[in-house]
């Protein structure tokens, strides 16, 4: 290792003094992104996709664990496997298309082939290559990863075998991921159509700004303000918006409006209230889903919830419904996967009342993501200070934080590890502790 | 009947592409009927561009120049941080060819790129694809009834708005 990094250095976690803090180091550092590709993005478990995404017999679809090629695929017989989409006889990503479907799968450069099972089915002109004994003795299929892990849908894989299993990495947000899948019974499907940005700084600046509550209103009053005038006139050529019903954001909001949670493994939820109204899509199945899984569940379907499984996967339900998959470039360059995730069957009106809300806040050609994502670049230019590393962004909420849940989350017994319930103005920042302590846990064997 | 010939329609695509490298909206806005569609579709894992707004996703999806109109509001807001410090663009268009649908419409074809410097980074980019307009005469005037934006380089960096397209 040419550089050493003090764990104390990068991450001042002392709650007994009431202090937690983030070094910019983490942000900016090249050597630290390489480690971290290793340890945190190849070294445990991330989101790959969704079943859904090769559901037929010898589907297929590709994606990377880290800088790794992987292709995660369904048999002949229907079975999935995550598999290093890398041809073992010179490292050729096998597999260039997103998806398809294949029973054979033939290496571009000398023309191995695999089967949908990752099994070699024939190395050319093997019998007249001359090979020694050594080759034999040698596995020639593709390379199953070490991990891999399904649940409902959402799947998972590690590079690294000495990892928990896939129940207990996600532990209680099962709950919250079935939150999305139970909204139909049919489940979840991704909406055709994939929209991928770039930007120029730390994925760290996404994972964060998904659960942090305090910028909403800061860096989005220009779409703020259209919602306004929409709702005002009311007019029948722009869509309705589901943040105009809600309270959650609005500064001048009394009571209880929502707040955060944090989760054993570095996933979090911040989390609003937002009433059951026609501005959502699911409003069509409200009675169903109430039926089916009671009213509480159903309340809970209808916040805004905004889940981040760490490392990789956020799923943003508030002004529509979007799975994100954080895909790290560089220390300073991050590449976003982004997807309207919905239940299967909802009516037609209500997909595309679904896709319109999407449009125009999530996607990098609408009127909310730019201001975000410019805003990441303006914090990784930032990140450069060095007179003063410690960043003062991880501080609201430490001394509204408890153990363990609160009167909300026993509604759908949830048991976070800790929580914080709030009002619109406490935006908490506490939660993004879990994210670096999940961090530094990934991190152990070179961050001590 | 009133036929817009191919110098013509090129002139069109010309002034459109001149208003919005001005960044004169105003009269950007003024080109498109009010029932207007905007569209610009997102690309399937497939290969292929989505082709049906309201079951699959767009990059941009507007029915109505309302919605335009919110775009530039949003723009020259001064709220906005993605807006405050303005790209410069030049937009080239080129291989306009057109097709009378009706004696009211014309379809346009044409490519184009749009060099974007984003001043607040010094950063620089190309977008570009296929334009297909629509052009409807109204009260004597041609104005924007459809305008599909097929834009070929979908990986987005950082930012696209809609004087970038």
């Amino acid at each position: 290792m040419s550089k050493n990094f003090a764990l104390r250095e990068l991450i001042d976690d002392r709650p007994q003094d009431g202090v937690f803090r983030v070094n910019r180091t983490l942000f900016r550092d090249p050597a630290l992104f390489d480690l971290e590709m290793a340890h945190v993005f190849e070294g445990g478990w991330v989101f790959i996709g969704l079943a859904t995404q090769a559901e037929n017999p010898n589907d297929y679809f590709t994606s990377f664990i880290g800088r790794v090629p992987i292709m995660v695929s369904r048999d002949a017989k229907g079975e999935l496997r995550c598999l290093i989409n890398v041809c073992p006889h010179k490292g050729v990503r096998l597999v260039q298309k997103l998806c398809g479907n294949a029973s054979r799968h033939v290496c571009p450069y000398h023309s191995w082939t695999f089967d949908s099972t990752g099994a070699n089915r024939n190395i050319k002109w093997e019998k007249s290559g001359c090979y020694a004994a050594g080759f034999d003795e040698e596995n020639h299929d593709l390379a199953p990863v070490a991990r891999f892990g399904e649940y409902r849908g959402f799947l998972f894989a590690s590079l690294n075998p000495d990892v928990p299993s896939l129940e207990d990495f996600l532990g209680e947000t099962r709950k919250l991921l079935d939150l999305v899948v139970d909204k139909s019974p049919e489940g979840v499907e991704l909406v055709p159509g994939r929209v991928c940005f770039t930007y120029a700084a730390n994925w760290k600046m996404q994972l964060e700004n998904c659960s942090d509550q305090y910028h909403f209103t800061s860096t989005h009053p220009s779409y703020i303000r259209i919602l306004d005038q929409r709702a005002k006139e009311q007019a029948s050529d722009v869509v309705e918006a589901t943040l105009g019903a809600a309270d959650f954001w609005q500064e001048d909001a009394s009571g209880i409006t929502g707040g955060t949670m944090s989760f054993d493994h570095g996933h979090v939820l911040n989390w609003g209230v937002m009433p059951v109204t026609s501005a959502q899509p699911d409003f069509e199945r409200a009675e169903q889903i109430a039926e089916a899984h009671g009213v509480a569940k159903r309340n809970w379907m209808f916040n805004m919830r905004n889940l981040t499984i760490f490392p990789n996967l956020q799923i943003a339900e508030n002004a529509s419904s979007q799975m994100r998959v954080i895909r790290p470039i560089a220390h300073n360059l991050t590449e976003m996967q982004t997807w309207c995730i919905a239940p299967r069957g909802e009516s037609a009106k209500a997909r595309a009342l679904r896709i319109r809300q999407y449009e125009d806040f999530f996607n990098p050609t609408g009127m909310a993501t730019p201001d975000d994502t410019v805003c990441y670049e303006e914090a990784q230019l930032g990140m450069a200070e060095q007179e003063r590393p410690w960043l003062q962004g991880h501080a609201r909420g430490l001394a509204a934080t408890v153990e363990g849940g609160n009167e909300y989350s026993d509604m759908i017994d949830l048991k976070p590890a800790r929580s914080v319930l709030a009002d619109a103005q406490l935006c908490d920042e506490s939660l993004f502790g879990s994210y670096y302590r999940a961090w530094a846990a990934r991190m152990k064997e070179v961050v001590a | 009947m009133t036929v817009l010939g191919r110098a013509e329609a090129a002139a069109f695509l010309y002034r459109e592409a001149l208003y919005l490298d001005r960044m004169d909206f105003d009269l950007w806005l003024d080109l498109y009927t009010s029932d207007c569609l905007f569209w610009m579709p997102a690309w399937r894992d497939d290969g292929k561009q989505t082709d049906d707004p309201d079951s699959e996703l767009s990059l941009i999806f507007y029915r109505g120049r309302r919605n335009l109109e919110d775009r530039v509001q949003r723009i020259r807001s001064g709220f906005s941080v993605a807006s405050v410090v303005m790209p410069r663009v030049a937009h080239m268009i080129g291989n306009v060819l057109a097709e009378p649908v009706d004696d009211r419409t014309t379809r346009l074809d044409s490519s184009f790129i749009v060099n974007v410097h984003d001043v607040r980074t010094h950063r620089g980019h190309a977008y570009f694809g296929r334009y297909e307009h629509e052009l409807r005469l109204e009260n004597g005037e041609w104005k924007i009834s459809r305008k599909v934006i097929r834009l070929m380089n979908d990986v987005v960096p950082t930012m696209l708005d809609i004087y970038g397209i």
